[in-house]
């Protein structure tokens, strides 16, 4: 594993202050995410998991610790290169589906590769992959309205993958989904980590997950307590290069 | 081309959109019906002016408005005829009378004296030449369609102005004034009618035809010379409406009253507009935060929101610019003065735009709620 590929953080730390009541978010957390496989930061609700995801991501600053994500230190970048940063190489999932209730799903995925500049049709022709690839290139044409909510967090899915990011983010993907479902777009990132070879973090308390990911970091009051390999783990190393 | 989210959600939600598109279009057609009236109404005061065809007018110096002429000297007229480019000058009388129909009412009129010759300049967009041959039988007036009712007299009955008796022979077009009512006659009738003009050497305007209208303002300036800056002025046609327009305007103090309901429609317009902008913007917010989270700058969101702002305004322009035509036909149909010109609705078109804009610019405050590391807890 080439350094250069890896998502590496060190010594990240982040409080809140709300009132002048100060939370303690992250302490010192340091931990390095590899390429092919789905890690999955697990702990009770309230243990930092999404403020981790938050500043690995780029989207907020620690207040200590440093980010390096492909080789960039991301400490360094000012906001328009952080965006700029995202928008060439990160994908996001939400617990909320977010989409825009006007488009339709192949809407939804296209305007991503329109903002980066894409020309039209090889934009088209590039959401409708990705909607293939998360099961649902026959239902491209529905609004949200029309999908169910696993459907609706697939075509989310389809519109994170599109632009083929190095970096795919998910923050409690699958708690607004019933069992099937959630275990079903689990299954979906795992696959979107060994095909694509993106380094894929999800987020998530729901214990039923674990036994899913690659690679289980587990925390608890703003620290890393575990770091272990789940028990695809094993199949990720047949699968991989 | 591109998704095109703004329009897009613009129709999904249109009803949403719907308060700000109606917002836009009532302030667009308050705009245009309050300034076409007031300049239509306004206007009838240039209408000696606007209906006659002279190039140059001539009349008392420093006079503010056309219907506020005086006498001036009648040696002009051979002064004006020696510049070759004159072709012909003729007498405009301007008096008043006290008006009694057969079937009563005492009103004032305004009388308009004119020279009958078949291709006289005065007021002869407002007469056919048949009427305008009516008036050299002496003793006889043309009176407006719409005023016939006001002065309680029909075509073909007598009636008496200052006790001279006079017959009405005829109907003029578009003469109708606001507050006031216009009766035209021939030169020699006023004069004996209105006393005050019956001295031959009384004349309140000469009328210039020229050989070439272009060269209205040469000849202008010609007879502006310092010299003869008391005696009386020289005005083109447009110049003298102009002046008759701006004066009442300012006059009236209708021209104030406009400004201030414009001024109330566009607040109004930028309120509601604004709201439901920023309503539609909350409800997009967590949208718009993943469009931030995967990298779209802020400014690119800014485009999506002015673009429906945009559009908002578009489409409620066209539906002002709708009603405001149905208002003119109103208008149209009950005689009255209604101007809705291009410049009024340029001027409208404009300040609704700047509404929807202003309004989307207001919006994007709400924008900076769309922050990525929210979606994130
Ligand atoms: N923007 C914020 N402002 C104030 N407090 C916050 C904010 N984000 C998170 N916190 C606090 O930080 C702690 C960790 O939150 P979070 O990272 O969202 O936990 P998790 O995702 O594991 O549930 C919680 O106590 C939470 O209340
Ligand atoms: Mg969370």
């Amino acid at each position: 594993m080439t350094p250069e590929i890896s998502l590496s953080a060190g010594a990240l730390s982040k409080s809140y202050v709300v009132q002048n009541i100060r939370t303690q978010a992250l302490s010192d957390v340091s931990l390095t995410l590899h390429p092919g496989e789905l890690s999955l930061i697990s702990g009770p609700s309230g243990c930092g998991k999404s403020t981790l995801l938050s500043l690995m991501s780029g989207l907020s600053r620690p207040d200590q610790g440093w980010v390096h994500a492909l080789g960039v230190d991301l400490g360094r970048l000012d906001d328009a290169k952080r965006d700029a940063f995202r928008l060439a190489h990160c994908g996001f999932v939400f617990q909320g589906f977010n989409l825009f209730p006007a488009l339709n799903a192949l809407e939804q995925v296209q305007i991503v590769l329109d903002y980066q500049g894409v020309p039209h049709s090889q934009a088209q022709r590039g959401a409708a992959r990705a909607l293939e690839m998360v099961g649902l290139g026959h239902r491209r044409h529905l609004r949200p309205a029309e999908l169910s909510g696993g459907e609706k967090q697939r075509v989310a899915i389809a519109r994170a993958i599109v632009k083929r990011p190095r970096l795919l983010f998910a923050d409690e993907p699958t708690s607004a989904l019933d069992s099937t479902n959630g275990a079903a777009v689990t299954d979906l990132l795992r696959e979107i980590a060994h095909r694509s070879s993106a380094i894929v973090v999800c987020v998530s308390h729901d214990p039923r997950l674990i036994a899913r990911a690659d690679r289980v970091l587990e925390m608890e009051d703003g620290r890393l307590r575990h770091d272990r390999r789940g028990r695809s783990g094993l199949s990720f190393k047949e699968i991989s290069p | 081309m591109a998704v095109a989210l703004a329009r897009k959600t613009l129709l999904h939600e249109w009803r949403r959109f719907l308060p700000a598109v109606m917002s836009v279009g009532f302030s667009g057609v308050l705009i245009i019906v309050q300034g076409a009236l007031l300049l239509g109404i306004v206007g009838t005061n240039a209408l000696p002016v606007t209906q006659s065809s002279a190039d140059l007018w001539i009349g008392f110096p420093g006079t503010q408005s056309a219907d506020l002429g005086r006498s001036i000297d009648a040696g002009v007229s051979a002064e004006l005829l020696v510049d070759p480019r004159v072709v012909r000058v003729e007498p405009f009388l301007m008096g008043t009378g006290d008006w009694r129909g057969p079937r009563g009412g005492g009103i004032s009129v305004t009388l308009l004296g004119i020279d009958t010759r078949p291709d006289g300049l005065g007021l002869a967009k407002a007469l056919s030449p048949g009427t305008r041959a009516l008036l050299e039988e002496p003793a006889t007036v043309l009176v407006d369609a719409g005023d016939r009712d006001k002065l309680a007299t029909a075509v073909g009955e007598a009636a008496e102005i200052n006790g001279q008796r006079v017959r009405v022979v005829g109907t003029t077009n578009d003469m109708r004034a606001m507050g006031g009512v216009n009766v035209v006659a021939s030169l020699a009738t006023v004069r004996a009618i209105d006393k005050s003009l019956a001295a031959a050497d009384n004349v309140t305007y000469y009328l210039v035809g020229l050989r070439s209208p272009e060269a209205a303002t040469t000849v202008r300036n010609r007879f502006s010379q310092h010299e003869n800056r008391t005696r009386f002025e020289v005005w083109t046609a447009a110049d003298l409406a102009e002046r008759s327009v701006r004066y009442w305007l300012l006059e009236s103090g209708a021209g104030v009253g406009f400004i201030f309901a414009t001024i109330v429609a566009l607040l109004v317009g930028i309120l509601i507009t604004s709201q439901t902008l920023m309503a539609a913007v909350a409800a997009s917010t967590p949208q718009y935060a993943t469009l931030r989270a995967i990298g779209v700058s802020f400014p690119k969101l800014r485009r999506i929101v002015v673009e429906q702002a945009g559009w908002v305004g578009a489409v409620g322009l066209a539906f002002g610019l709708a009603g405001s035509l149905f208002a003119a036909l109103l208008a149209r149909l009950n005689g009255i003065p209604f101007a809705l010109g291009p410049g009024i609705m340029v001027l409208s078109g404009g300040l609704v735009l700047a509404v929807a804009l202003l309004a989307g610019l207001l919006a994007l405050r709400r924008l900076r709620h769309a922050d990525p590391a929210a979606l994130l807890r």
